[in-house]
């Protein structure tokens, strides 16, 4: 299966898309599409032929009926926030972008369920389920930015993941357009019940990178706000230290809402840039949240504490304020963030071993930043075992470029030694096209493609991605890593 | 065409027979995993188990047992299920309410495709977004598109406490009102169930079930905030083995409704025995009239069925 090499998008059609959309929902020239011509991964680019923004379901059906007739590439896009290339235009071909279909156009609180158009944004569906007690509880770092849609195409997680899972776990079903621009309703529908006769359709499609159709509305699961929270501070010397807090916090049978660890480096950049007043000399800080009723809390908080004291913390601090916990998450999610402050640019890897081979993992990136003398910072999911080593450079010098290339790849073939993954969250985009084969089997790949081949015979949706063998926008020289 | 049911004794076996069935356009009408029922691998540490799918889930929870562990799934007859039908039917017991269906625990399969291929989905780590998302095909999907042969799970500790209280006579306006207030209360039950079953003390109103789970003082809080609302009285799980153990012959349907209408949809079951997810929204009734059909979308999930089984050699995708 390959998709058309490239397109020509006449002016005819470009009439047509204009008339589907309107003109002023119509990008085509140069400079607007600028903005699209790649996400926050920035290491290739590729402007699309054009971008429309469509403002209902019949829109985008007749842009990709229209788009099937003429076998041009459809790209649906979110917000951008993708870190792995997940919606390059790498052929051009037809950028839909679902900005403008940002509603909520649901909430029910008694069954906890919201209808949101695709391109709603995470943190507003959070923000309108609170008054009525409930929240949406996968929350991505870019969880201001970012849309429900590109969660849905990334599987996306977030700190929270740990005790709530994915967004896989908080989608009940959706409306999706295929390529070839037939509507369906894939999983629970709005008035219905969660179970639905034959195969979960709608879980396979969630982390398809979007490879699949696109998809216009999303219902989605809300869960109660825990009653209360103690939120933890863990200050220790060493990240072996904190490594093995959380291994024990674990074995423990303790469940905490969010488990995040940040190494010295990025505690620095994180201190000099936000002032939350977390220690320079510290080999590692612990980010500790229990959530759920307020009863038995304070036991579970010491027993925590104990923990950490047990594994040489220097200081376990609690924050006594919501508007503490804010600012600490405030922190964290910022963290790539201030890494500007530390240099030019970075590269960030997001794999994933399994919990206990987190201190024999950051060891690993200790030796890869002697190795390729790199300064190599680290503010990631502990508790999942989900890394994201920053890797730093300067794009001005070839030798950085290429050493930080090597790092990188050598800390994913360790995760993938390890047992694990060369992706917890950021999913394969482009970025990391040439890992699927390490991870993965010849005849696992062709299961993904079998399964692809049903929903995109032509491979014309988003293509050239996650599959070995795809094009690439250009040759592979980093340029500038944007935070996100 | 002949159709035969296999029990292979290893997974090269297996592969071997599935590849000849294929090449040969035959059909294979069950397969008996039953030598296939190995822990592979339990990672107390990482809160992790691989099992071969033959391995009955009762064996699997004693296992995990031993470390303080368990699979939080409590589908129906789970003491003779082995995990490979278990994901195969996709069943659920009255735990679905706190810990969801035995998807939202499954890590990574392994799967012989119906031509003989031997594929891995998934993996053994708690979260991973490389490549699609395909295990989620393979679960509820009646062996119908591949054998699964080994499962990755997610474990969880053990609660310290678990407890479950029952209010009986219900009137449905009653329930629905109860229901109501305890899903706006600040309390977390990992079971909210109603039923409805005849025997010695067949009652026209509704009996529910309020189970929670947690430390010692987690429990006794909600227990006392449920005090409130109403009286009830300490019970067991026992009303669900006893609707699924009741008489073969007669089936059971499955209605999935929103949350909010399930005593509205427990009235309009006249006169069958009933057990009610009332948190999730599915009842279960013996005999009676089968439920409206869902109308999927047919035509795709036919050319999923006819790209991973070409020739047919697996059974078809119940219609």
């Amino acid at each position: 299966m390959s998709a058309p090499a490239n397109d020509t998008l006449t002016p005819e059609m470009i009439d047509r898309l204009r008339a589907i959309v309107g003109p002023e929902n119509l990008l085509a020239g140069q400079e607007e599409l600028l903005v699209y011509e790649c996400d926050a991964y920035t290491l290739e680019k590729h402007p699309p032929g054009v971008v429309v923004l469509p403002d209902t379901t019949a829109q985008v059906v007749a842009i990709v009926k229209l788009c099937a007739e003429r076998k041009v590439p459809i790209i649906p896009r979110g917000a951008g926030t993708s870190l792995s290339g997940a919606v390059l235009a790498v052929t051009g071909g037809v950028m839909i972008a679902m900005s403008r279909m940002n509603r909520i156009l649901e909430l029910d609180p008694r069954n906890r369920r919201a209808l949101v158009e695709a391109g709603c944004i995470n943190a507003w569906v959070t923000t309108a389920a609170r008054p009525h007690g409930l929240l949406y509880a996968p929350d991505p770092s870019s969880q201001p930015a970012c849309t429900i849609g590109g969660n849905l195409a990334t599987n996306a997680g977030g700190p929270h993941t740990l005790k709530y899972g994915v967004t896989t776990n908080h989608i009940l079903g959706f409306e999706m357009v295929l390529p070839d621009g037939e509507l369906l309703w894939l999983g629970a529908t709005p008035d219905g019940g969660e179970e639905v006769d034959g195969y979960d359709l709608r879980g396979a499609v969630i982390g398809c990178e979007g490879m699949f159709g696109v998809v216009t509305r999303v219902l989605l699961r809300l869960i109660r706000v825990p009653r209360a929270y103690r939120t933890m501070l863990g200050v220790f010397e060493t990240v072996d230290d904190a490594s093995q807090a959380v291994s024990d916090i674990i074995g423990a049978g303790i469940l905490p809402g969010a488990l995040e660890m940040m190494d010295q480096l990025i505690t620095q950049a994180v201190e000099a840039a936000y002032h939350f007043g977390f220690p320079l000399d510290a080999g590692a800080v612990l980010i500790v949240e229990l959530d759920g009723l307020a009863a038995g809390l304070d036991a579970q908080t010491e027993r925590v504490m104990g923990l950490c004291r047990k594994n040489r913390a220097r200081e376990v601090r609690l924050a006594g304020s919501d508007q503490e916990r804010a600012d600490l998450w405030k922190c964290r999610k910022r963290a790539f963030g201030a890494i500007g402050r530390l240099s030019p640019n970075f590269l960030t890897q997001d794999g994933v071993v399994p919990r206990s081979k987190l201190p024999e993992m950051m060891r690993f990136i200790q030796e890869c930043s002697r190795k390729y003398a790199l300064r190599i910072p680290n503010v990631f999911h502990a508790g999942d075992g989900n890394l994201h080593p920053l890797l730093l450079y300067d794009e001005r010098d070839p030798d950085q470029v290429r050493r930080t290339l090597e790092a990188s790849n050598a800390i994913l073939d360790k995760c993938v030694a390890l047992g694990g993954s060369v992706s917890g969250e950021h999913g394969i985009g482009v970025e990391k096209i040439d890992f699927m084969e390490k991870q993965f089997t010849a005849d696992d790949l062709e299961a993904m493609r079998t399964l692809r081949r049903v929903f995109d015979p032509e491979g014309r949706c988003n293509p050239h991605k996650l599959f070995p063998g795809s094009k690439r926008c250009m040759e592979f020289t980093p340029r500038k890593q944007a935070a996100a | 065409m002949s159709a035969s049911r296999l029990q292979p004794a290893t997974l090269e076996a297996l592969r071997d027979a599935l590849q000849g069935a294929h090449a040969r356009r035959e059909r294979i009408e069950a397969v008996d995993l039953r030598a296939l029922g190995r822990v592979v691998e339990h990672r107390p540490e990482d809160m992790t188990v691989t099992v071969e799918a033959g391995l009955d889930l009762a064996a699997l929870q004693a296992t995990l047992a031993q470390q303080g562990q368990w699979l939080p799934v409590d589908p129906p007859n789970a003491r003779q299920l082995a995990i490979g039908r278990l994901l195969n039917a996709n069943t659920s017991g009255p735990r679905r309410f706190g810990y969801g269906g035995i998807r939202e625990h499954l890590l990574g399969l392994k799967v012989v495709l119906p031509d003989g291929r031997v594929i891995r989905s998934g993996g053994k780590v708690v979260k991973n977004v490389a490549g699609y998302d395909l295990l989620k095909l393979f679960v509820g999907a009646q062996g119908t598109l591949g054998v699964i042969v080994e499962a990755t799970f997610k474990v969880r500790p053990r609660p310290a406490v678990e407890r479950f209280v029952t209010i009986r006579g219900l009137a449905f306006e009653e329930g629905a009102s109860l229901i109501d207030q305890v899903m706006r209360s600040e309390m977390a039950p990992i079971v909210l169930d109603l039923h409805r079953l005849a025997g010695p003390a067949f009652e026209p109103t509704l009996v529910m079930v309020v189970g929670f789970a947690g430390t010692a003082a987690e429990v006794e809080w909600q227990i006392d905030a449920l005090g409130q609302l109403s009286e009830f009285e300490d019970c067991t799980l026992e009303y669900e083995e006893r609707f699924w153990a009741a008489e073969a012959g007669i089936p059971v349907h499955r209605r999935s409704v929103l949350p909010s209408q399930v005593t509205e949809a427990a009235r309009s079951l006249a006169g069958v025995d009933l057990v009610a997810r009332a948190g999730n929204g599915i009842l279960y009734y013996r005999g009676g009239t089968p439920p409206p059909k869902t109308d999927g979308p047919r035509a795709l999930l036919q050319r999923v069925k006819d790209a991973f089984d070409p020739h047919h050699v697996l059974p078809e995708l119940p219609s």
